[in-house]
């Protein structure tokens, strides 16, 4: 009976190599998406250093579970979704210096808002406003791209709870805008 | 479908489609223009979260002495027992300006142009323990509201002055008529029993007729266990 051959504890040359080339192209893949995944908690936690923490830390997370990610294209959501995570779990677990968003926002500059541009930084301050049940299911549609079945499955609500959210979100953003006129819309309608 | 269900889905996500959403459209011009306006503004908020927000550079946290997180404690229990202080004692037209801050956080209810179906009316008042005699055709939106503790029925009634919200408040008491101007609308309070019935309109819209009628209609029944606050993440 001839032995079954003994496992090398030791990889091979062959195989460190391959090893090496995947967490190249792994560390590669995620640090293209930092700037979209800080950008994502920037808008979720409205703190540019509390948001760089979240990042590295759901990077390094991310880094232990590379294996879990099979499909290199689902890696932007599963990032994503990894990020809204470990911002829901830093308010867990810590309690964070409150402050007041008019400290924090930066101020518009007037004369540069002067243009087209005054309503999307009154849409921006308006976003930042929202409270985070409504500006979490908004931000993770608008800029993750997430389904409304995937926000109810990641917020652990019912699919009819993230319509609302959703719905009521826009609603408070509008009233902020005040609604645009509709070219050939039947009745004019007055702000509330 | 509705127009009430074509513009949730709508207002949840502007690039929806489905069938039946679809042939509402076709039917219905003012959830078109509902979806057209929700697409433009769906469009600037994409421009909007397009870049990070602009913050300041966090300010250093230094480690604060003991006195002060005792100083600030100190400084909590006082705002509280002030702020209990106020609404203890808190005018009647706190209730004016709350009415006007919830018929503005609905600003969909004066959209509405289709009647409510009369099961749709019947849930909303009974739910908060209120009858009503008033013709079914008149009233356009209809909902339960959770209003300073209690649900509250909510309805817009069309006048030939244009639609007019209407709140029945069976916890609120007024010893008098209120009449108010408050953030663009035009309001009264009237007592009703052992409460109050809000009309509010836009601009400055008739509410006398309105408020007349309803005094009269309004009954109170049995108060029923009331559902649970509703509940934020």
């Amino acid at each position: 009976m001839r032995n079954s051959p003994v496992q090398s504890p030791v990889s091979s040359p062959g195989e460190r190599s391959r090893a090496a080339t995947t967490r190249a192209s792994t560390t590669a893949l995620f640090e293209a998406m930092r700037p979209d995944l800080l950008r994502f908690a920037q808008w979720l936690a409205r703190d540019r250093s509390i948001a760089e923490d979240i990042v590295q830390e759901a990077l390094l997370r991310a880094w232990r579970s590379r294996d879990a990610l099979k499909d290199p294209a689902a890696a932007r959501a599963w990032l994503l979704t990894i990020v809204r995570r470990e911002h829901a779990r830093l308010y867990e677990r810590k309690r964070l210096e409150l402050v007041s968003l008019d400290d924090a926002l930066e101020v518009p500059d007037h004369a540069a808002a002067a243009g087209a541009d005054a309503e999307l930084l009154t849409l921006r301050h308006g976003i930042m406003r929202l409270p985070i049940e409504y500006r979490e299911p908004l931000v993770m549609q608008v800029l993750g791209g997430f389904s409304t079945e995937e926000i109810a499955r990641e917020l652990e609500l019912t699919n009819t709870a993230v319509l609302t959210r959703l719905f009521r979100a826009r609603l408070k953003l509008r009233g902020l805008c005040g609604p645009s006129p509709a070219p050939g819309a039947a009745r004019e309608e007055q702000p509330a | 479908m509705i127009c009430e269900d074509a513009r949730l889905l709508i207002g949840a996500d502007p690039d929806t489609a489905g069938q039946e959403l679809e042939e509402h459209l076709r039917a219905c011009d003012g959830c078109r223009a509902f979806r057209e306006e929700m697409g433009r503004l769906n469009a600037a908020i994409r421009r909007a979260l397009e870049e990070p927000p602009q913050m300041r550079v966090a300010r250093a946290v230094r480690a604060q002495p003991a006195w002060r997180e005792y100083a600030l404690a100190a400084g909590v229990v006082l705002a509280m027992a002030a702020t209990l202080a106020v609404w203890l004692l808190r005018p009647t037209d706190t209730l004016a300006r709350d009415v006007v801050g919830h018929v503005k956080g609905e600003p969909e209810s004066w959209l509405s142009t289709h009647n409510v179906s009369a099961a749709s009316i019947e849930q909303a008042l009974t739910s908060s323990g209120v009858g009503l005699d008033l013709a079914s055709d008149k009233i356009v939106y209809a909902q339960s509201c959770w209003f300073r503790g209690h649900y509250v029925p909510h309805l817009v009634v069309e006048t030939t002055h244009g639609p007019a919200t209407v709140l029945i408040l069976r916890h609120e008491q007024v010893k008098a008529r209120d009449d108010f101007h408050e953030g663009g609308m035009t309001g009264v309070i009237v007592p009703a029993g052992d409460g109050s019935i809000a009309v509010v309109a836009r601009g400055h819209g008739q509410v006398d007729d309105v408020a007349a009628e309803l005094r009269g209609e309004v009954h109170w029944l049995p108060e029923p266990a009331q559902p649970p606050e509703p509940r934020h993440h």
